[in-house]
């Protein structure tokens, strides 16, 4: 035992003049850089510009000279010198991984290799995706929107909660400000609690279990490479799908991971897109669950939503100056789930979503119980009622509308409750479901829009999506009016 | 399924027969050890200018989707997403892990590449390296990635970390009928090496027991 006995750890020896570069500018280094000269050395002349700023802030005469070096090495080794390192490096470590793996006989390909491989083909691919949709609308949009929520919202609050609390309420609390703060039309319980957890977490729940099994094996960076064509026509990469896909569950965390796209054009375009014209799960599924009893409806929705996607990217990318950004990905190998990893995924996620939307749900209802005492929320809906009508929605949509300012997800229960009500023709449905698609993210996706991105940028993005969403809906309602429902 | 246990006998593989590994003096400092060097940024959200003291900190490192995250859980028993889609951890999350008696502090880091970073989420991860002083790095890879996996392994080297390569989702290996020379990689960095399935908690313990016995990377005077 001892230092003797211990081997020291690999270090690869470059070609002789590079070695000569890094060892007298690492000569020159103080050391005082938190990585080994060595390194330090390599990123310098690599053109690292963190580093560069590191070393220039403490030894000002370094950089330049290893500029100097770098350019003298580019000349001599006829390649930048970045680029010979990193081959260097890359040769090395498939010479290792080829001594120390051994591949046995009776090696086979799996299903799941297969199956990877064809959801990566255009045709089979699309087909494929095709039937992740069906399994996908008969899962949410039946079972979860209308089994479930039968349940959750028909028989336990609506047949048990509700009329027990409304009588309670009315019963125990004489002043009517407070019952209507609790109770009836939009009570905390019958209209905040209701909303959040009988008809928004059964279906945002169910679609969180599904995303989690299709996330964990692997099939999603698999549709973003089959994407990646159509994506690429509109100026983004195979890359910013992976976030657009991701947006389908949370477009709020979609918007975070928007980070890992290389330009801030392409970072802009994404946030965009994902505020415009990605539904999230909650969205998705209520949507689903509305359109899903009117035939050839749900079909008009997605052409109409991915019609505005496409052109508004395809504008978005000839508007903004920058490069076009290079095809990129990784691509996993597919997976069986496991089911443990899929529950709990899907419990965190129902938890957050659940302790994130029931606060603000509960606190929309106490702003509409506030605005209607004042007579604001009157005031409010009677404003948006002109545009409401404007795209030959009813009166009473427009209270939809309103609660869209507070969460998509929120406005999306409420028309849901619309149509329960039977209060919206078919058509009426299409046009209001797609101008809720489009229309603002909630606040908690505009607020990171903000962090991420900006205050110029959000605000401009919102100022542009308010107009354009019910402009949507406009020419949607002349269209339908023409009598296709 | 996995038919034999033969890459997790014996645990991790390391060079030479030492139990004892002496503390590696990694870089000259003139400063103690209180402030990172070259702190003088501001990254007030990830916290770095914490002090170095208190729990050791190992950081997790590696491409996207190679099972980073599901290893942070695994060892400190908390829950962040874990996916199989790379991309998913784009900030840092940080964790207390026991070994033993010993608490340390484990930081898991967004998706890197190379050395010399890309995107923004790379560059969290290449500043945290920069200026945190990790005593101990975990380099985790795709066993069967390793061709493309290893050039890592030997910038974090070059860099002077004191690195553990993990080579995870060896049930992939296994599926696919590749075997790993887990010993002799070990010899051929001169790192310790330990092979590992994340996701069902196999060769979890070799790798704490390894980590364990690093000791606090020392920071010494400039000669």
């Amino acid at each position: 035992m001892g230092v003797a006995s211990l081997s020291r750890p690999f270090e690869l020896r470059y070609p002789g003049p590079v070695e000569e570069a890094i060892e007298e500018i690492a000569r020159l280094l103080d050391g005082e850089y938190g990585l080994a000269p060595r390194s330090v050395a390599l990123l310098l002349l690599q053109g690292d510009e963190e580093v560069t700023e590191l070393v220039a802030a403490r030894q000002p005469e370094v950089p330049p000279r290893a500029r100097e070096l770098a350019a003298a090495l580019d000349a001599r080794l006829g390649e930048p010198v970045a680029l010979s390192v990193a081959t260097q490096r890359a040769s090395w470590a498939r010479k290792v991984a080829s001594e120390v793996m051994q591949e046995r006989d009776g090696a086979r390909r799996g299903f799941g290799e297969v199956l990877g491989r064809w959801a990566m083909r255009p045709l089979t691919g699309l087909l494929l995706a095709g039937l992740v949709l069906v399994v996908l609308y008969e899962f949410v949009g039946v079972f979860a929107a209308q089994t479930v929520v039968d349940w959750t919202e028909t028989r336990l609050f609506e047949g048990w909660i509700t009329p027990w609390v409304n009588r309670g309420v009315a019963a125990l609390i004489p002043w009517p400000w407070l019952q209507e703060l609790l109770a009836f039309d939009y009570g905390l319980v019958t209209l905040g609690l209701r909303y959040a957890a009988a008809i928004i977490l059964p279906i945002v729940g169910a679609f969180f279990l599904f995303f989690s099994v299709l996330e964990d094996s692997g099939y999603l960076p698999r549709l973003a490479l089959l994407l990646d064509r159509v994506f690429k026509g509109i100026g983004l990469s195979g890359r910013a799908v992976i976030p657009m896909v991701l947006g389908v569950g949370c477009d709020t965390m979609a918007t975070v991971v928007t980070r890992t796209l290389e330009s801030r054009r392409e970072r802009v375009i994404a946030t965009l897109l994902l505020a415009l014209a990605i539904p999230c799960s909650a969205q998705l599924g209520v949507i689903l669950a509305i359109l899903s009893g009117v035939p050839g409806a749900l079909a008009v929705w997605a052409g109409v939503v991915a019609a505005v996607l496409l052109l508004t990217g395809f504008l978005a990318s000839r508007l903004m100056p920058g490069e076009r950004p290079l095809f990129y990905t990784d691509i996993p190998p597919m997976r069986l789930p496991r089911l443990g990893n899929v529950l709990t995924k899907t419990y965190a996620r129902m938890q957050w979503y659940f302790l994130e939307v029931l606060p603000v749900f509960l606190l929309a209802s106490v702003l509409i119980w506030a605005g209607r005492l004042t007579g604001l929320f009157q005031v409010a809906t009677a404003a948006l009622e002109p545009v409401v009508r404007a795209i030959g929605l009813p009166a009473e949509a427009a209270v939809v509308f309103l609660y869209g300012f507070f969460r998509r997800d929120y406005g999306a229960a409420g028309l849901f409750d619309l149509q329960k009500a039977g209060a919206l023709a078919s058509g009426q449905l299409v046009v209001a479901a797609v101008t809720l698609t489009l229309f603002i993210p909630c606040i908690a996706q505009f607020s990171v829009m903000w962090k991420e991105r900006g205050p110029k940028t959000a605000l401009a993005i919102t100022a542009f999506i308010f107009p354009f969403a019910f402009a949507v809906g406009w020419v949607l309602s002349r269209v339908l009016a023409g009598g296709l429902f | 399924m996995l038919n034999n246990n033969r890459w997790q006998q014996g645990g991790a593989t390391r060079p030479g027969a030492a139990t004892e590994r002496p503390q590696r003096v990694v870089r000259p400092a003139s400063g103690g050890e209180t402030e990172p060097a070259g702190s003088s940024c501001c990254h007030s959200a990830t916290g770095l200018r914490r002090a170095r003291q208190g729990a050791r900190r190992v950081v997790l490192v590696g491409s996207p989707n190679v099972g980073k995250s599901a290893l942070f859980n695994a060892l400190t028993g908390a829950y962040v997403t874990v996916s199989n889609y790379p991309g998913t951890t784009v900030e840092l999350t940080r964790g207390a892990g026991r070994l033993g008696d010993e608490e340390v502090e484990l930081v898991d880091t967004p998706g890197f590449y190379s050395f010399l970073p890309v995107s923004e989420e790379e560059r969290v991860t290449r500043h945290l390296l920069l200026t945190e002083q990790p005593d101990l790095v975990l380099h985790v890879v795709e066993a069967v990635a390793l061709d493309r996996m290893l050039a890592l392994t030997l910038q974090l080297l070059e860099a002077g970390f004191t690195v553990i390569l993990v080579l995870n989702m060896m049930d992939e290996c296994e599926r696919l009928g590749l075997s790993v020379d887990v010993a002799g990689l070990s010899a051929r960095l001169g790192i310790p090496v330990v092979a590992t399935v994340a996701s069902r908690g196999l060769g979890l313990d070799e790798l704490r027991r390894e980590v364990a016995l690093h000791g606090r990377r020392i920071l010494e005077p400039a000669v």
